[in-house]
């Protein structure tokens, strides 16, 4: 089993994507708090700004494509096409001929992303709230652990959530572009909550309210049921990708 | 020792493997002979537990592959390119390949000089010729120094050095007793190295026993593959 989930975490790691997705997941969220600190200082003065104690853990969105991205490659780069002289060969043949148990292999693959992503997030997460704390430590009380908590709950379920529709797509492109647009350009998600208070059910509508407060939710759902169903989501799309990963031919 | 019995295969419908058996004996190179799309890598890809057999069992020292622990200890396996990632340096691959079967890191540059690419060691495996990707697919069946090697057309793609090489090579291997089983669509070429011969043909065996066995009276191993095969020697042309 160590064995297995340390050559996971080799491959995982051994991809210069997934260094794009760790690099860029945990660096934006505190790049966004230094930016709009100016903005935030001014909006505390003014009284605008009422829960203060969101502050930095609402920034820490727009790291979220790190998990994202995390989660796609570790599933979508055992199908890429290793070569132009074998378009049909894959790095999947290596990784079953290796580890030809495939919920043993799955076991292992989920351990390792969970591991990358649970640690980035935790980085990124202490910068962020960090550079809140220091920016404008008067105004903000410092964050309390379970939030945090489910801060870095959030980001794994992502990267997760994320995982599981690529097993299931067996290809990280569509599921890589709709996640990513969805938790930047315009969120899908957020719009149907407009529409339908089922909507607020969604895993990443949901899960957020492991952890921020002062949002516009329609449906105000607490944290732990948030984790809940974001957690019974992600359950549900995994073991759909785990049971057709184990029927499908390689 | 490789036994597959009374395999059978469908995929969109038609079936391409009907009751596939023979054995793959140690100490013995075996060719598995047939044109393209007779069925050998189908076959292949069962044996090694990529695709699912509708009925029928492919057995390594008598388990399937599914049921093997550290399998790369037992059987090595090379098909088409080279396993790696485009993005991932030779010995990156073959270090991860190892941990998965809990190897050491420096198995990898051993079975890298085995083949003889020690020098590519830090290249990115997409920047790999086909005859290197080859030999570095060839690198990851032998991390784990197995009994039995699978091979599916070893020599395509290889310059006539690096064929002489994998000719050699197979037949070392052999003996010092292990189980080579390798494919192949070059008749002359098995003829070279093979000690048994499968010959499959529309997903059927149509023939099986040593060289001399299956060429019979024929004059060659081609000769007797068309003869079996029932297929013309059509011209091209």
């Amino acid at each position: 089993m160590v064995s297995r989930v340390r050559a996971e975490l080799r491959k995982l790691l051994g991809l210069p994507t997934a260094w794009v997705g760790l690099v860029l997941g945990t660096l934006t969220a505190p790049a966004i708090v230094l930016l709009n600190a100016p903005y935030t200082r001014r909006a505390i003065a003014a009284g605008t700004l009422t829960d203060t104690s969101d502050l930095g853990l609402r920034d820490l969105g727009v790291g979220l494509i790190g998990p994202m991205v995390l989660g796609v490659i570790a599933v979508s780069s055992e199908y890429t096409s290793t070569s132009q002289h074998a378009p049909g060969a894959r790095q999947l043949t290596a990784t079953l001929t290796a580890v030809p148990d495939r919920l043993r292999l799955l076991v292992a693959k989920t351990a390792a992303l969970v591991l990358v992503v649970a640690a980035q997030a935790a980085v990124a997460a202490t910068a962020t709230l960090g550079l809140t704390q220091v920016l404008h430590g008067d105004h903000v009380p410092a964050p309390a652990p379970a939030r945090v908590a489910g801060a870095i709950l959030y980001w794994t379920l992502t990267a997760l959530l994320a995982y599981a529709i690529t097993l299931i797509t067996r290809n990280g492109i569509v599921p890589l572009t709709l996640l990513v647009i969805n938790s930047t350009v315009v969120s899908v998600s957020y719009l149907l909550t407009k529409i339908t208070d089922l909507a607020s059910y969604l895993p990443d509508i949901v899960g957020a309210q492991m952890f921020i407060r002062d949002a516009d939710f329609p449906v105000e759902i607490a944290p732990l049921t948030a984790g809940l169903v974001m957690t019974a989501w992600v359950a549900v799309l995994l073991a759909i990708g785990a049971v057709l990963f184990q029927r499908r031919d390689a | 020792m490789i036994t597959v019995d009374r395999v059978s295969k469908t995929r969109s419908r038609t079936r391409i493997l009907h009751d596939v058996t023979f054995e793959a004996r140690p100490g013995r190179v075996t060719g598995f002979l047939g044109p393209n799309g007779a069925g050998k890598t189908s076959t292949l890809r069962i044996l090694l537990g990529l695709d699912r057999p509708e009925s029928g069992a492919a057995l390594i020292c008598g388990r399937p592959y599914r049921k093997l622990d550290r399998p790369l200890t037992t059987i090595g396996a090379l098909l088409d390119g080279s396993g790696a990632h485009r993005a991932r340096t030779a010995r990156a691959h073959l270090r991860w390949v190892a941990a998965s079967n809990g190897l050491p890191d420096s198995r990898a540059d051993e079975v890298l000089e085995i083949v003889g690419l020690t020098g590519d060691a830090r290249k990115r495996a997409g920047r790999f010729s086909l005859g290197m990707s080859r030999r570095l697919g060839l690198a990851t069946a032998l991390l784990g120094d197995p009994e039995v090697l699978v091979l599916d057309e070893p020599v395509n793609g290889l310059d006539p050095v690096g064929i002489r090489w994998m000719r050699e090579f197979l037949r070392n291997s052999a003996a010092q007793g292990r189980t080579v089983l390798l494919s192949s669509h070059l008749m002359s070429e098995l003829a070279e190295i093979a000690d048994d011969v499968i010959v499959i043909d529309k997903g059927r065996i149509v023939a099986r026993g040593s060289l001399a066995e299956v060429t019979g009276d024929h004059r060659t191993l081609e000769d007797a593959f068309f003869a079996l095969t029932a297929t013309e020697a059509v011209r091209p042309w």
